[in-house]
Formats: C-alpha cells, structure tokens, sequence
C-alpha cells in the first residue's frame, strides 16, 4: 500500500522535501499518521494540523491506500 | 459624473470619486456600480499589526466605505519593522488611533471605527454583527477560535490568515457553505510553539499575505471570482512557493458540524 504525504512550512527539513511536494510512502499493514511522522523523525509537537484527503484527522488515524496526508506547523503570528 | 443603478449612500460617484477610483472602476466587471458597492460596503479588521495594517491600508484605498479596526495595544518599537500604519512618532499611542489617522488621511471617503480592546467571547457577536466581513489579523488561536464561532453565528465572511517566520497561509470561511478554521485546525498550537518574537517574520511576508485577504474581501463584496473556500493557500517565502490545499468540511467538527444539513 501507498499514501501521498506532503508537508509545509519548515517540516520539509524533516523530509527532505520541497514545499507541498508529493512524496509517496510506502506503508505495511496498520500504520497512523503518527507513524508516518516517526518514519521522518517529526516531532508531534510540530504538526498543529493533519489532513487526510482535505479533512482533519487525529495522528492515530490508521490510514488506507490512496490516502493523501497533509502536515502542517503551528503558524500562528499576526 | 457616473451614475449606476440602485440607491444608498450616494448613488453616483462625484468626479473626485471617480478619478480616485478610476482603476477600480475599469476593472472587468467592476464599473461605478461596483465601486459604489464597495462604498456602502463595510469589513472589521481585528489585529492592527502585521496583518492588521496592510489589510486596512488596501481596503480604505479600495474604498470600503466602513472600516472597524479593532485592537488594544499601543504601538512599540519593535513593530515598525513590518506593522506599516504606524510610525517611529506613534511609538506609545493607541494602535487603533494610529491606524485610524492613516486610514482617514488616505481616504476620507472611508469611514474607520475604533474598537479600542482585545475581541473576546464576551464581546465579539456584538462587533462581528455590525459588518459585511471580518478580516483575522490577530496573532494568536484564541481570538481566531472566538472570531471564528462569531462569524459562524452570523454568517459572515471570515478571511483567516497567519504568519511565522518567512511563511504564511490564508484561508476563506463562507459559513455553511465551505470548512471553518476549526474544521482544519482543531486546538490552538502547543504552548511550546514557536512564536514570531523568537522564529522572527519579515514585514513583506504579513504584507503579501494581508494583501491576499484584501483581495478575498473585495472579491466577496463584488459577487466576483473564486474564493479560497475549501482551500488553504500555503505561502512559503524562501522556496517562492505558493501551493493550495483542498480542505473539507469537517462533519466532527465542534464549531460547524452540528449545522451539516
């Protein structure tokens, strides 16, 4: 199985990534999100907001085939 | 003169009105009517920072013709690198007073109003519910959270947007129509999170972002284009990445979800 991950705003240092480029990630058996981001070494404190296929999901959502994840950090200055 | 239909404040632009508003006004689709439109048209702008000033600068030039700003700061030294209505003078003043200066010197057909205070729980029905939009240009989760729910109750036009560092996104909540900030970001960030004081953000940054929102507020206020409703667009400074993300509604979602049909 595959699932599409992108990250944004500074977590591209985590995975060797460009800004929102797609990087396939094979998965075996039950995998979360909070795995995929173990498999990069992103801190969990880093990630304020997980999407799953443009809906917000917690990062123990057991992801599928298919599943576009997106990561984003807490940006929040005004 | 030119004249166009409907009645309001002023149903025809005065020669004055129609040389500032020349390149509004020539805009497709935009003409007088337009432009008188934007003229009875009002937006609060909540946050007189960053955000805050460039938002307000854009739309008292497009000639919104009511402006709330609202803020309970006074300005510092340390925001004249990138909060542009204020100057080294207005260091200690009001930021609402600072900005409404500016604002009313640019444009004296733009009406500012004060709201000299921080937008809570306890207040914010009360001024989300006197205008057409609400521009988020605070720095923090939980003014944007209490923004947010008012704009739902309302049903007004909500224009989030953040920055940190050389990064920014903006995102456009139509309620009940598109996903709300909560459907996307459920808790505010950790209290470990890093902060614009200690990751820095260069002025242009707020700047590019904020003028996206003038933009989102004008195009609503017109009836025109596409909004960045069901999207998150995602700026990224240093790469010069500018890339949308498609967001659903969120039917767990504790602020919108229970109003799914």
């Amino acid at each position: 199985m595959q699932i599409e991950l992108r990250v944004y705003t500074g977590l591209e240092k985590y995975t060797g990534s460009r800004h929102g480029e797609l990087i396939p990630v094979d998965i075996c058996g039950t995998m979360t999100i909070a795995d995929i981001m173990s498999l990069y070494n992103i801190p969990p404190a880093e990630v304020t907001s997980a999407l799953v296929n443009g809906r917000h999901k917690e990062l123990n959502y057991c992801l599928h085939d298919g599943d576009r994840v997106s990561l984003f950090p807490p940006v929040g200055g005004g | 003169m030119i004249s166009a239909k409907g009645a309001g404040v002023s149903s025809m632009l005065s020669t004055s009105q129609e040389k500032r508003y020349h390149r509004n006004i020539h805009l497709p689709g935009v003409g007088a009517e337009g432009q008188l439109k934007l003229l009875r048209a009002s937006a609060l702008i909540v946050g007189m920072g960053g955000l805050g000033s460039p938002a307000a600068y854009y739309l008292a030039a497009a000639g919104i013709g009511r402006l709330g700003i609202a803020d309970g700061d006074q300005v510092d030294l340390s925001n004249l690198q990138r909060q542009i209505l204020h100057f080294t003078q207005d260091i200690g003043r009001s930021k609402v007073e600072s900005a409404r200066e500016k604002l009313t010197a640019l444009n004296p057909d733009c009406s500012v109003e004060m709201h000299q205070c921080a937008v809570t729980q306890d207040n914010a029905d009360a001024i989300v519910s006197q205008y057409d939009l609400v521009i988020d240009a605070t720095d923090n989760f939980d003014s944007r959270f209490v923004l947010n729910k008012a704009c739902l109750a309302a049903g007004k036009l909500f224009v989030h947007a953040a920055v940190l560092s050389m990064a920014g996104r903006v995102m456009t909540v139509l309620p009940h129509k598109g996903p709300c900030l909560r459907c996307v970001f459920r808790e505010p960030p950790a209290p470990t999170a890093k902060s614009t004081s200690e990751l820095g953000v260069l002025g242009s940054v707020p700047g590019l972002v904020a003028c996206v929102q003038a933009s989102e507020a004008v195009k609503y206020l017109l009836g025109q284009g596409e909004l960045l409703v069901g999207r998150i667009l995602v700026v990224d400074c240093l790469a010069m990445s500018f890339e949308t993300v498609a967001v659903l509604r969120d039917p767990e979602c504790p602020d919108c979800g229970s109003r799914f049909n």
